[in-house]
């Protein structure tokens, strides 16, 4: 059982690393950002990318993908989100449309293959990571044995999270995206330039997003749709905990990402699905602002 | 100071202010007049940079704001403190006040001003803005403002909704800010009385309209009769 939890909490790890992203941005600026997943993807893709020509694997991996999401994500928020503010629905739609751009740029290998070109590790095929060798086995932790791999996700979801609080709460720009996230305009009356906030706030979340690619690519299959059910599984986690909550995004996927690993052991993955979804919803019934929403008061 | 030509402001469609010509004196207190819904919060907004659509020129010391942002206003010399203080109940009152000085260059620090004003915000500065009084609030919103070192000061009904026993301290607070610390203040109120006892000059609105301007001895009782009996 030990190890069904700890599998849990490994899958539980990168709902949140995709989910803090989610959870700031929407908060914040309350855009609904559809092509968060395919940041996953997108970090997935650096990893294989970064193997195949830098020769160098996922550790290395870890920072490129951070900043290439980041500063896809910057892009994004500069060109599409940016014109969008206050109008929720069609920031659902034009970043589903942004979504839809990015997954075809990685199928058609970013135009290539019309010229009869291929660009090794892209394409519409499926792509793998080797993990190395160090992070490979089993840990013994006290009398249980634990995979090394998803230990190391545990890690760097931990020491990603603990900074994304450090960077909320004991910085400047922390206390400027936590005033946007409840008064804009009196945060603006005060002088924060909440454009400016607003796209470093993107880019964040986005190359945390990246980041959780690497880490879903050390143990699934890498292909351009992946993100998809990744943006979909973050919403939930951001819903469950609140909007706006760093807490509660944390609590929630810890909770959904147990529910889901532990179901799945008792029964199978898509019982697994079923149960999550029906707690979803149970918890949008009785709590419709989320378990730990600050502005539930 | 501050000057307004031939403004229009709008909410969408909804047409806010007509073309309203009006000049903020440096240095003394404006106090703008008028009914609910005449338009008087939307000056105050349309001067900070608030409002969706604007058209005509809005000038701050001579340079054309009308375009700029809000917060290139606030870091202009632009302070604003709305009706209903909206202050944040759940940072405590020092992050409050300092969220105020984003708008000043340096560090961020509670100017000396506040510990003299306010004693009573100094003595809780860990404590979450939320638990104090209306009144305080308002002290609160007050003490973020001058945290920017601002030039023009926005007050919009300041002593709305306030027990009568912090009213007069709050106005109190005003002039001595005006006459003290040289601020250019814009004061939007319902109360003649603190008008005429406060303010050096006077703007009547009606209809999103400016009616009537000038130096508070002109503002006679037929005029208030007509722009402010309900």
């Amino acid at each position: 059982m030990a190890e069904v939890v700890f599998i849990g909490l490994s899958l539980a790890s990168v709902l949140l690393l995709v989910a803090l992203g989610l959870a700031i941005t929407y908060g914040a600026m309350g855009v609904i950002n559809m092509a968060h997943g395919e940041m996953v993807m997108l970090g997935a893709y650096t990893t294989v990318l970064t193997r195949i020509y830098l020769h160098l694997d996922i550790l290395a991996a870890i920072p490129l993908a951070f900043i290439a999401t980041a500063l896809i994500g910057y892009a994004i928020e500069r060109v599409v989100v940016r014109r969008l503010y206050g109008r929720l629905l069609d920031t659902l739609l034009a970043t589903w449309g942004v979504a839809i751009l990015i997954q075809q740029a990685v199928r058609l290998e970013l135009g290539a293959s019309f010229f009869g070109l291929h660009i090794a590790g892209l394409g519409p095929g499926l792509q793998n990571v080797a993990v190395p060798p160090e992070l490979t086995g089993a840990l013994t932790l006290g009398s249980v044995q634990v995979n090394a791999f998803r230990a190391f996700i545990i890690g760097v979801t931990l020491l990603l999270t603990l900074v994304t609080w450090l960077l909320m709460y004991r910085t400047s720009i922390g206390i400027q995206v936590r005033a946007i996230m409840r008064n804009p305009r009196m945060a603006a009356a005060c002088g924060i330039d909440v454009d400016r906030v607003n796209a470093l706030t993107f880019a964040y979340g986005s190359g945390l997003a990246g980041v959780a690619g690497v880490m879903v690519s050390g143990f699934k299959t890498v292909f351009p749709d992946m993100g998809t059910p990744m943006v979909v599984d973050a919403f939930l986690v951001v819903v469950v905990g609140g909007v706006g909550s760093l807490l509660g995004s944390v609590f929630s996927a810890g909770l959904l990402g147990q529910l889901n690993g532990v179901t799945a052991f008792l029964a199978n993955d898509i019982i697994a699905r079923a149960v999550v979804f029906a707690f979803v919803i149970a918890v949008i019934m009785t709590r419709p602002r989320g378990l730990f929403s600050q502005k539930a008061r | 100071m501050l000057t307004l030509d031939v403004v229009d402001a709008f909410y969408g469609r909804s047409h806010a202010l007509h073309g309203v010509s009006l000049g903020i004196p440096e240095g003394a207190i404006t106090a703008i007049l008028g009914r609910n819904g005449v338009g008087k919060t939307t000056l105050l907004k349309t001067l900070m940079g608030l409002m969706e659509r604007v058209t005509g020129t809005i000038r701050l010391a001579g340079r054309d704001i009308t375009r700029a942002p809000a917060y290139r206003r606030a870091r202009a010399g632009i302070a604003y403190v709305p009706q209903g203080r909206e202050i944040i109940p759940d940072f405590t009152i020092r992050e409050n006040i300092l969220m105020g000085a984003f708008a000043r260059p340096g560090r961020r620090v509670i100017p000396d001003l506040v510990p003299e004003l306010f004693p009573y915000l100094m003595q809780n500065l860990d404590r979450p803005g939320g638990v104090l009084s209306g009144g305080q609030q308002q002290q609160l919103a007050i003490a973020r403002a001058l945290a920017a070192d601002p030039k023009v000061l926005l007050l919009d009904e300041p002593t709305e909704g306030i027990q009568p026993s912090i009213v007069e301290e709050i106005e109190a607070i005003i002039i001595r800010l005006n006459s003290e610390a040289k601020l250019t203040v814009v004061l939007v109120e319902q109360n003649v009385a603190f008008a005429r006892r406060a303010g050096h000059h006077f703007a009547m609105m009606e209809k999103g309209r400016a009616v009537a301007a000038g130096a508070m001895a002109e503002l006679t009782d037929a005029l208030v009769h007509r722009h402010m009996a309900v």
